[in-house]
């Protein structure tokens, strides 16, 4: 009896350390919607300005990757039956993050280009490394790989592979010495960030769950291995073509290769729900749907955008930045939250008692009508602030706005909720 | 009593969801053969645990020994009427 309970502990680390990261994400999104409303009347025009380049680094660094550092410290373990490689290391991580996160959103939002900018990256540098560090030392310990663990193991790559870039460009603010375009290693630095990290993740953590939360049976992974395959070598392909020459077919070749890879990504969630044995979409499948089909809407724009001169079109970036952060990420980690939350903090309470005394359900853990709502307001709020950005309306975005960030507070106060349950 | 063992995501006890595929109980040991949803479940640990703590809860004398087992898989079709129904199948 005692010896399995002891596994459960061995493979999952300490709710504190889990929950330090998920309750900093969580204010950082409330933050990231309070600012963009009380500015709404400057989100408009390139994307290239200080006061939209510091809320994307909240949305990006405080709300998104917090969130993912909790998420994998709690997942990999688990998922991938071994040990956190160190504890420790992820409390010492999460103390040199946090502080570089405010620090380098606070640089942008001033503008200071110089030292301190620099300076704030490399803190969040530091903080990365020792998260991957963790991560390849714990994944060193698996027996057994799957599919999932293939993204994850990417996904660490390309989060290095970000943080570096990240940090050539401050010090390329401070020092120019970059002689291609600034911009175009930005929109190198913020593919790689939202393909090669963000979505590895997504689409790993996706194969694990989805069957998971839907009691998916008999299907193949065949999509998701090609998905694999092709987004790497596509974000390789257009990495290594860009340096030399950028408007090359093959150049055009390598970025198609990465659409395909989304699409079957798409096909294999699909598949995913076709199989499914529960029919019925809870809250936390509601909105993590809507946001697949976001990502099929933001990949066709994304696509549209490499064969343009997206510069020329006003606001085009800003409505494919809004698309990808709140429609796809955020939709998406909101209804992950609603599974995973309520299930790390029922395990904590619960666990013991199960079998010997009535326990609450999961479902009990949070007032889903509220949640419900939220998604709503959240679907609006998406919507609206797209038409709003392409045709340039301010009162558009001030209302839409203001949904997001109701919806946010509700979110908050449902996590608020099951913390305290 | 395994009837109290329930899936808190599902919401379905273990025996209408058909995990429990054969109880014997012999005079020092309960042993029950059972499987999991999904092979590599994050619960598995948890589950088996579960059904130790309520077996040696009502039969504190006799040693508990649980064989998780991977063949033949988990499908739908274990399930119960009920437990279908409760899934909207």
């Amino acid at each position: 009896m005692v010896q399995s309970e002891s596994i459960v502990s061995a493979y999952a680390p300490p709710f504190r350390i889990v929950a330090k990261y998920f309750v900093a994400a969580i204010i950082s999104f409330v933050v990231l919607n309070l600012l963009l409303l009380l500015n709404y009347s400057s989100i408009s025009g390139h994307h290239f300005q200080p006061k939209i380049l510091s809320i994307n680094h909240i949305a990006t660094l405080g709300w998104i990757t917090m969130i993912i550092f909790g998420a994998m410290f709690q997942l990999v373990p688990v998922v991938l039956e071994t040990k956190l490689f160190s504890e420790k290391l992820a409390e010492i991580q999460f103390w040199i993050y946090l502080p570089g996160v405010i620090g380098f959103v606070y640089c942008f939002w001033v503008f200071d280009t110089g030292f301190n900018m620099t300076f704030f990256a490399t803190l969040l540098n530091l903080a990365m490394f020792i998260f991957s560090f963790n991560i390849i030392l714990t994944m060193k310990s698996v027996k057994s790989w799957n599919v999932t663990g293939w993204f994850l193991a990417a996904a660490i790559f390309y989060l290095i592979v970000t943080a570096i870039a990240g940090l050539l460009l401050a010090i390329n603010l401070w020092t120019p010495y970059i002689k291609l375009s600034h911009l175009q290693y930005l929109n190198l630095h913020a593919h790689i960030a939202f393909i090669g990290w963000i979505s590895m993740v997504i689409m790993g953590v996706s194969f694990k769950l989805i069957p998971m939360f839907t009691l998916s049976h008999g299907y193949s992974l065949t999509h998701a291995k090609l998905a694999f395959w092709m987004i790497n070598i596509g974000l390789f392909g257009i990495a290594a073509t860009m340096l030399f020459e950028k408007t090359t077919n093959l150049y055009y070749t390598f970025i198609l290769l990465v659409v395909l890879g989304i699409i079957f990504f798409l096909l294999q969630i699909h598949i995913i729900f076709k199989n499914r044995i529960r029919k019925k979409f809870d809250i936390g499948i509601k909105f993590s749907s809507a946001a697949y089909f976001m990502l099929g809407l933001t990949t066709v724009l994304g696509t549209f955008i490499a064969f343009v001169d997206y510069e020329s079109i006003i606001n085009l970036t800003l409505v494919y930045g809004y698309m990808i952060i709140f429609g796809y990420i955020s939709m998406l980690i909101v209804g992950q939250m609603y599974k995973i939350v309520p299930f790390l903090v029922w395990y904590h309470k619960y666990s013991s008692k199960v079998g010997l005394e009535p326990v609450s359900m999961l479902k009990d853990m949070f007032i889903e009508k509220f949640a419900e709502i939220e998604f709503y307001l959240m679907l609006t709020a998406v919507f609206c602030s797209l038409y709003s950005l392409a045709f340039r309306s301010e009162i558009g975005l001030l209302i839409s706005f203001s949904l997001m960030l109701i919806s946010s507070i509700i979110f908050l106060f449902n996590m608020i909720a099951i913390f305290r349950k | 009593m395994l009837k109290g063992v329930i899936d808190p995501e599902i919401g379905i006890n273990i025996v209408d969801l058909g995990l429990v595929s054969e109880v014997e109980s012999k005079a020092d040991v309960n042993i029950i053969t059972m499987t999991l949803t999904t092979p590599g479940c994050p619960m598995h640990s948890s589950i088996s645990t579960w059904v130790e703590n309520v077996i040696g809860h009502f039969e504190p004398e006799k040693k508990v020994v649980i064989n998780l087992v991977s063949e033949p898989l988990w499908t739908p079709d274990k399930m119960t009427r009920e437990a279908r129904q409760q899934l909207g199948m």
